[in-house]
């Protein structure tokens, strides 16, 4: 860790806390019995969670009948759903694993519960191809594996297997980077607790002592699986946008969709980030921690990807003219002024236009702005993917066979469901694990805490050298 | 011993290879057809090729500007130097702009008004593709990205006299909101002006991607430039502060960039390969069957050279295998931006030239010097380019401290260390 600091770069621990005081205040939370707002949100959450459960079954029992797709649209509300959680699965890798070989040290904040919000969101996603399956029962025939199907096999070729090699992949070295993570902390829990939990963290932490050949397998380990993480990353969103851009419909095929796509994810990924950190930093008391320099920090990624995003947007719109192919132009003449052109400005105002307020300090460092910001962002990144899908193929090469697409309620209640299910992942993470990583922002405290760095820092002595103390 | 003094046997190297650029262009345009069309594309990819670099180094500068990097400091006055060749850049693609009012190169297809009228496709696109367009985006866009590099030069240099903490940090201040000025104009402007100079000269086909694949063969061409810059400058004994724990930095971007350069190639042909649309897979089929060398060689020095030699991390900090790695690298995307403007110009003569002749022969050719492969007067030309941009670069590299002595980020940088 590099103890020298630009003075003019902003602390990012506040409240002159000593090591003692963060190990106290963020294992707080999952010490005490739950607050009021937490039940109450685990209630509305459960009941979400609920609906999911019920519209999963009426789809199973009923058949995928009891959807609005038809004859034209195939893909509704469920790849939208798909596309709209994988992205947001994006950003706790990318926090962790490309801020971390970036050597950023405001990842160490928020990389904790935005990899967990990655691991919950996935778990979302990998619900909405199953369900969309029909007979989810027969959901094992998407591994290539021996058997007596005779020449009912994978098909190697469509971008849909890839995205199962993909999002497994993808799911498995999140689920490792995290809990790798997890392991020095849930020591630190376990040596506070007694009894029944005291044997659970235990078992949980590995028999971790914090020696110093532990750390260091630690971080070996960490850098290893940030190494392969970081092509995981934009593999998966490569690979989702590749089911539309192999396909020759036009609006789907083009070259750029695959870094655009990423894009795309980080930041639907950051936005729900932030929507998740700026409501638990509140709720438990954690606004030390993740301070304004790291919502500054994220607003920031949230610029770059949205722009990036609305370059993209723009490069589609004008290459669909520039090509001078009568139906891709026709595609994007569709989605900007066709039945569905709310959806497409609904995308426009929330993605590329509104996110530019960002250009200004005084709005990234605004929590109120920021708050409704990550909102509309999740919002108008679902607007895109249904933009993508339902707009597209609403009107497809034959105007005899163009339709318009409503969803059921049963297809309102999966999705909606869904984020019962996501919430309740999520509650239950801030009960069971520290939703700071305890030991990574110990590691920044010299170099980053506000007793040392910025306006209200110690003048009088030297910390440059007392990085090697105790701990 | 910070100020970097542009020594006289320096200036006599880069003049002699200019010299040989200039020779190497005559030279070519008297040993050419009847359009000049070798003579016409070298111009094109080496102006392109370095203007592009130029760029790409000013946009990450400002990127990194404004995400508040601090360990690139102690050498971004490099980065700083070599963006004011976009002057120079912008004054050589004048004649290129002259040609398409006055007909003396016949590299765009889209600029014959003929062919314009009977032909849908480039009629089609006539709005954007044509000279006007040309000429003024390239005054502008390139005009507006000098006026942010000169700025943010003038800028910086302004630091080091009287500036920094005693000015509370001004002129960094201003330099974020020019860097800010320069992302937002640049994004879009580069990706329009690449389909103009670049993706037109084969003007019935298109590709999303083309300008962000573009961008990143420049983006890595340029990281290779500063490499080899930071490494020679350190044997002459300058940049004292920085040490392998920069070089490891630089060099991994290195990687991700070469990396990422092939993950867009990827993308982009995969994409197209599998779809099997004539309109589209017909500039690869093109590549494939009558440019073999430069499609394969290609993804060989730009792919499997970058990926198996600086997979290691002890490799970033050493000098002689990452120079190595930066000349071959550097050359590679030259290599990328030669096969993006031959093929489809030397068509596009092909063309002209059967007509010309009153019919004939066709469009493919066997072997054609300086198109199926460079060939020495090609290397020429690029030494006689690199030659001119160095000059300019180690000219105002001269003219100020390498190192801003007054930078917020300073200390930083120089202790800088890379666990």
């Amino acid at each position: 860790m590099s103890a020298v600091v630009s003075p003019i770069r902003e602390p990012l621990i506040t409240g002159s806390k000593t090591y003692h005081d963060i190990t106290e205040d963020i294992c707080a939370p999952t010490e005490r019995a739950p607050g009021l707002a937490w039940t109450i949100a685990m209630a509305l959450a459960v009941g979400g969670l609920a609906t999911f459960a019920f519209s999963v079954f009426w789809t199973v029992y009923f058949g995928i009948g009891t959807w609005d797709l038809n004859r034209t649209i195939g893909w509704g509300w469920d790849i939208t759903n798909f596309v709209w959680w994988i992205g947001i699965g994006h950003a706790g890798t990318l926090i962790s694993a490309i801020l971390l070989l970036f050597r950023q040290k405001w990842r160490t904040g928020v990389n904790r519960a935005a990899e967990a919000m990655t691991i919950f969101a996935v778990i979302c996603a990998g619900q909405f191809p199953l369900i969309h399956m029909g007979r989810i029962w027969l959901a094992f025939f998407i591994f290539p594996y021996p058997n007596t199907r005779g020449p009912l096999w994978v098909n190697f070729n469509s971008p849909l297997l890839w995205d199962v090699f993909a999002i497994s992949t993808y799911f498995t070295v999140s689920l490792l980077f995290w809990y790798t993570g997890l392991v020095p902390d849930f020591a630190t829990l376990r040596d506070r607790s007694t009894g029944m939990r005291r044997k659970v963290y235990n078992f949980l932490s590995f028999g971790w002592t914090g020696s110093a050949k532990h750390w260091q397998r630690f971080e070996s380990l960490s850098l290893i699986l940030a190494g392969l993480a970081t092509p995981l990353v934009l593999s998966v969103h490569t690979i989702v946008s590749f089911d539309f851009a192999t396909s020759i419909i036009p609006g789907w095929h083009t070259t750029i969709f695959p870094p655009y796509f990423v894009a795309g994810a980080i930041f639907s990924g950051f936005a729900m980030v932030l929507t998740l950190m700026l409501i638990a930093r509140k709720v438990l008391k954690l606004e030390d921690y993740i301070t304004i320099e790291h919502i500054e920090s994220m607003n920031k990624v949230i610029l770059l990807t949205g722009s990036i995003v609305g370059t993209a947007y723009l490069t589609e719109l004008f290459i669909s003219w520039y090509s001078g192919y009568i139906y891709e132009q026709f595609a994007f003449f569709n989605r900007a002024l066709g039945p569905y052109w709310w959806s497409y400005f609904g995308m426009m105002a929330c993605n590329v236009l509104s996110p530019q307020i960002f250009w200004f300090k005084s709005m990234r460092r605004n929590i109120f702005v920021t708050f409704f910001m990550s909102i509309f962002i999740n919002i108008g990144m679902w607007f895109e993917r249904f933009v993508i899908i339902a707009t597209t193929l609403a009107r497809d090469y034959l105007p005899s066979s163009w339709s318009y697409y409503v969803p059921t309620w049963v297809e309102i209640g999966i999705f909606v469901g869904s984020l019962g299910l996501f919430f309740v992942l999520f509650l239950l993470f801030t009960r069971v694990a520290p939703v700071v990583a305890i030991a990574e922002v110990k590691s920044i405290l010299k170099s980053s805490g506000d007793q040392y760095r910025g306006k209200n820092a110690v003048p009088h002595h030297h910390h440059a050298h007392d990085d090697h103390g105790h701990h | 011993m910070d100020k970097f003094k542009f020594e006289g046997g320096q200036r006599t190297l880069f003049l002699g290879m200019i010299a040989v650029g200039l020779v190497s262009m005559v030279l070519t345009f008297f040993a050419d057809d009847a359009l000049h069309t070798r003579f016409w594309t070298n111009y094109l990819h080496n102006t392109i090729f370095f203007l592009g670099i130029s760029f790409a180094l000013l946009f990450a500068y400002c990127a990194f500007t404004l995400a508040y990097a601090g360990w690139f400091v102690n050498f971004k006055r490099i980065w700083e130097a070599y963006a004011q060749f976009l002057l120079v850049a912008l004054i050589l693609m004048l004649p290129l702009i002259g040609g398409l009012w006055m007909g003396y190169h016949h590299l765009y297809h889209w600029n014959v008004p003929e062919d314009v009228a009977t032909d849908p496709v480039l009629y089609g696109k006539s709005g954007f593709l044509n000279k006007w367009w040309y000429t003024l985006g390239t005054l502008i866009v390139v005009g507006v990205w000098y006026l942010c590099a000169s700025r943010i030069r003038s800028l910086s240099l302004a630091e080091d006299n009287g500036g920094g903490a005693s000015n509370n940090f001004a002129e960094y201040a201003s330099i974020k909101k020019w860097s800010g000025i320069l992302m937002f104009f640049g994004a879009f402007s580069s990706a329009a002006m690449i389909w103009q100079w670049l993706m037109s000269l084969d003007a019935h086909w298109y590709s999303t991607m083309y300008a962000w694949y573009s961008t990143a063969s420049f983006f890595v061409a340029g990281l290779s430039l500063t490499i080899i810059t930071i490494i020679y400058l350190k044997g002459k004994g300058y940049l004292e502060t920085l040490d392998g724990n920069h070089l490891h930095d630089i060099g991994k971007y290195l990687f991700a960039f070469s990396i990422f350069w092939t993950y867009l190639w990827f993308d982009q042909y995969m994409l197209i390969w599998y779809a099997n649309n004539g309109e589209e897979t017909v500039y690869f089929q093109t590549r494939i069957q009558q440019y073999p060398v430069l499609f394969y060689g290609n993804l060989l020095i730009n792919f499997v050279m970058p990926f198996f030699v600086l997979m290691r991390n002890s490799v970033k900090r050493k000098h002689g295998i990452m120079m190595f790695a930066a000349i071959i690298l550097f050359f590679g995307h030259w290599w990328d931006v030669f096969m993006m403007v031959k093929p489809g110009a030397l068509h596009t003569a092909h063309e002209a030239l059967a007509q010309g002749h009153g019919g004939g022969h066709g469009h493919e050719a066997g072997f054609t010097p300086g198109f199926t492969l460079p060939g020495l007067l090609e290397i020429g030309t690029f030494i006689g380019f690199l030659g001119l941009f160095m000059y300019v670069g180690f000219s105002h590299l001269s003219r100020a401290a390498l190192t801003p002595a007054n930078d917020p980020y300073l200390q930083e940088s120089m202790h800088h260390e890379v666990i």
